[in-house]
């Protein structure tokens, strides 16, 4: 083949590439987030190999732990450490839910069938492009996760909530970091409502919070309010480390959130309203 | 069928690294390009047609673990790939310093490419990790060239 028509033939290679991935990226633009097909199958793909890879090494590293450390220490602690990651999740919703004065009775038994409705995950990694934006998980469909699940930290502070893809044995997160999530919440002591925005480097921001409004202060706890109708009310989600006033309508009140995302390993899944438990 | 299993490895091997690394610390993937340096290889080895595709593919893995839209790793990818192929056809970027001026010139484009996609399409900065993000091209250099280098002396010593 002669050189000119080899080079063409590289050149429309690329066109057709480049163009192909421009059909991809316009139509997603106005749908916003939603996946197409497309990605959910990339995603279903190689989310199992992720998965799989982290068990090898945990193995691994749980085999020379084994063999090697005090066994019957180990175990104990692990099984100490399973015990309190589960009372820590029903602690934080217990307080709110025994400020409706239910019967010793009915909150145990309101316990029993929170400690069934939540489950526990590992994150097996982080959004390639920006980990404020999302992690993924390692339990999925199969274990009855579902779009817009809420998720917590290990210590029953907000993460974020499950969207898609949700494959068979791995989930995405979106974190409360992400500039595009959206969590109803309100101050703890005044109760001042607003919109919980990240900022996609690690903060968030409480927004529409009018310039005169009153009863909020630095340091102050911020919780969700329920009223998005996504999350549960009562959920720690940070706290204030800035307010300030501008030139717009609104002030820009800066949360840092309860999770550290530098320890973000395990995590609690709500499946069932805890509200509709108690 | 010998170059598919080559490239499935590096694959393989690139994504076995990216997780370990995303595990360790998320910052760390911001260091460390390691999908960039099995394309530049490929593309270095093959051509560049087999660079676009190799970056179309790994691009699009990338993008399926990222929260946004579908396409943008894979198109930045793809046109680095191709470079990569095409200077390589040109110029010879076997030496070691040769090599670590190519990789890390061709990873500084792919992420000002990149870069720009994202903020116009996200009409938003990138996160920059506190800076880190910025040592990505001589990070990925300096490991890519060292790579290359054995990966080219173990090829030379086979029978």
């Amino acid at each position: 083949m002669p050189l000119f028509l080899k080079e063409r033939k590289s050149l429309l290679v690329l066109t057709a590439l480049i163009f192909f991935q421009l059909i991809l990226i316009s139509t997603q633009v106005p749908l916003g987030y939603g996946q197409n097909y497309f990605e959910k199958a990339v995603f279903s793909f190689f989310s199992p190999i992720q998965h799989g890879i982290l068990s090898l090494f945990r193995s691994i590293g749980n085999l020379w732990k084994n063999y090697f450390d005090l066994q019957n220490v180990q175990s104990q602690n692990q099984k100490m450490k399973d015990e309190m990651f589960f009372l820590r999740q029903e602690n934080n919703l217990l307080r709110n839910a025994l400020e409706n004065l239910r019967s010793q009775k009915e909150i145990e038994e309101s316990l029993l069938k929170l400690h069934e409705n939540i489950l526990a995950a590992q994150v097996i990694g982080f959004d390639a492009s920006n980990f404020y934006k999302s992690a993924t998980i390692n339990k999925g469909s199969l274990d009855g996760l579902k779009k817009d699940m809420v998720v917590l930290d290990q210590n029953g502070s907000l993460v974020g909530r499950i969207i898609d893809p949700v494959a068979l044995k791995e989930s995405r997160v979106q974190l409360i970091t992400d500039n595009e999530s959206g969590v109803g919440v309100f101050s703890k002591k005044k109760e001042v409502m607003g919109i919980l925005s990240g900022d996609g480097k690690g903060y968030c921001f409480l927004e529409y919070i009018h310039v005169t409004t009153e009863g909020i202060y630095e340091g102050e706890d911020i919780i969700t309010s329920g009223k998005d109708g996504l999350f549960p009310s009562g959920i720690k989600v940070g706290k204030i480390v800035s307010i300030t006033t501008g030139t717009s309508l609104f002030k820009q009140v800066k949360v840092e959130p309860y999770f550290d995302i530098r320890r973000l390993d395990h995590v609690a899944i709500i499946m069932k309203d805890p509200m509709e438990i108690f | 069928m010998k170059d598919f299993i080559k490239v499935s490895l590096g694959i393989i091997i690139a994504f076995l690294l990216y997780t370990v690394l995303n595990k360790i610390s998320p910052s760390l993937v911001l260091l460390f390009n390691v999908f960039s340096l099995v394309v530049i290889y490929f593309a270095v080895e093959k051509n560049e047609i087999f660079g676009a595709c190799l970056g179309a593919f790994c691009g699009l893995i990338q993008d399926s673990f990222s929260l946004g839209v579908f396409g943008v790793a894979g198109l930045a990818k793809t046109i680095a790939g191709f470079t990569a192929g095409y200077i390589a056809k040109k110029i010879d970027v076997n030496p070691p310093l040769r090599s670590f001026v190519f990789i890390f010139l061709l990873i500084s484009f792919e992420f000002i490419l990149w870069a720009l996609l994202y903020s116009f399409i996200f009409s938003g900065s990138i996160n920059t990790g506190r800076g880190l993000i910025f040592f990505q091209p001589l990070g990925t250099a300096l490991v890519g060239s060292f790579l290359f280098f054995f990966l080219r002396k173990f090829k030379r010593s086979e029978p």
